[in-house]
């Protein structure tokens, strides 16, 4: 395919907070995509740093199979969309806690915060309110005014279980469907909302934040909330995009977006 | 083209110029429900937007025959809709341009205090700029306007969501 010429350079449509072009007044420079560690999977995503107001944002895509955007007068095929949300940091953070931390030693933060791999982790440093972020999840001690910090399992634990609560309400709010069940009167009642179990959001709660951490610590999280055994990895049911399903079908596929739930699944099927 | 982007990041920094954001120009966006499998200049203004009927429920148009359907979709509130590129290398940096653009000097003399202490551009570093911004688009689905359950409106929820999971949580 031929990309030589500037007119057919490679667009990307991305949604980012209004608050971005305000703060863009006070800045020429200062707002960095950088490839850092992903907390969940080890491997390398992009993030976006707010330099001036010290702010970490993930990038997700929405990407769908035969989708393009006319944009303009020109034509982008793949038809992909970007967004870029605030991201607490203390996730990234906690990757190299956990890691230091089999050490059991108390060490100062930039020792702990060291990557060959990503070398852009340095810039986590900068982020305000660090010593506040990590009491979450670490015990500290102070030695000639100079902070030490060890990761603390206990600690972590209980703000994650927060952060699943945290999620649930928002859960409640948006109306999202957590529910596992089929119940024949939720295609007529329309309030199958309310049919939806308390441990239901957990659950889902649980897989959203999962994408955040390590498997291991999502396993002892599961644990601390008593959420009972689910067959490990349920598959995800296979995407149906015909577009012209049956009422029925159509009901079905939203019945199907249940149990554990990964953030992958707003974005777009797996490949 | 994918892994190109992907190496430039690797190692250095990609930095999105604060400047293209406000001044990026309203920009007409549709989403197709298939796969033009070209990236580059196209006459949508000749064929596709004239073709554009107001149906009973939602817009109509055709396309390479085959009829579509599809509704404005808008942004969720607190997000802005961009349209970047990647700038070519060597190319003249469109940061010098605007500051120079900029007949405030009260506006240019705050911009270099607010400025951070320490040099965030490299050498090897590349840059990103908007080119337009946008509030809504269209949203076209084959022969029936995407529903409810369609991928992309789930995605436009995400946003929501994402602040409930990223939000600090008070101390014990």
């Amino acid at each position: 395919m031929d990309c030589g010429n500037g007119a057919r350079a490679r667009q990307h449509v991305f949604l980012l907070p209004e608050y971005l072009k305000d703060a863009s007044k006070k800045m020429k420079s200062g707002l960095i995509f950088v490839k850092l560690v992903n907390p969940c999977s080890g491997e390398g995503t992009i993030y976006l740093f707010n330099m001036c107001q010290q702010q970490l944002f993930e990038i997700k895509v929405f990407k769908e199979k035969h989708h393009s955007w006319f944009i303009n007068q020109s034509v982008q095929s793949g038809g992909l969309l970007h967004f870029a949300t605030p991201m607490d940091p203390l996730f990234l953070l906690l990757h190299y806690l956990r890691k230091t931390g089999k050490e059991g030693k108390f060490q100062p933060l930039n020792q702990v915060v060291v990557d060959d791999m990503f070398p852009n982790c340095i810039l986590l440093l900068k982020l305000p309110d660090l010593e506040k972020l990590l009491r979450h999840v670490t015990e500290e001690k102070e030695i000639d005014k100079k902070k030490y910090y060890k990761y603390s399992k206990e600690k972590t634990i209980k703000w994650l279980e927060k952060k699943v609560h945290q999620t649930v309400s928002a859960l409640k709010i948006n109306n999202i469907n957590v529910s596992a069940r089929v119940q024949a009167n939720a295609f007529f009642s329309g309030d199958q909302v309310s049919s939806d179990k308390e441990e239901d959001y957990i659950r889902y709660a649980h897989g959203l934040i999962s994408d955040y951490i390590p498997k291991e610590l999502s396993d002892d999280l599961a644990k601390y909330l008593k959420l009972p055994e689910t067959s490990a990895s349920l598959p995800n049911p296979p995407s149906k995009k015909n577009s012209k399903m049956t009422a029925a079908q159509k009901a079905l596929a939203k019945v199907d977006k249940s149990g554990m739930k990964s953030i992958d699944s707003f974005f777009a099927t797996k490949n | 083209m994918e892994s190109s982007d992907e190496v430039a990041v690797e190692k250095c920094r990609v930095h999105l110029r604060p400047g293209t954001l406000r001044d990026a120009a309203c920009a007409t966006l549709h989403l197709l429900p298939c796969e033009v499998q070209v990236n580059g200049p196209a006459p949508v203004e000749r064929f596709f937007t004239p073709a554009i009927r107001q149906g009973p429920d939602g817009l109509e148009v055709s396309f390479r025959g085959r009829r579509l359907r599809g509704e404005e979709v808008v942004v969720p509130p607190g997000l802005v809709g961009y349209v970047t590129v990647m700038e070519e290398k060597g190319e003249v940096p469109v940061g010098k341009d605007f500051s120079e653009r900029s007949s405030n000097e009260d506006e240019r003399e705050e911009q270099e205090l607010a400025e951070p202490p320490e040099a965030l551009e490299r050498d090897f570093d590349q840059f990103i700029g908007a080119t337009a911004s946008f509030r809504r688009f269209t949203l076209w689905g084959l022969e029936t306007i995407p529903g409810p359950d369609a991928k992309v409106r789930g995605a436009l929820t995400w946003p929501s969501l994402a602040a409930a999971i990223h939000a600090q949580v008070p101390e014990d």
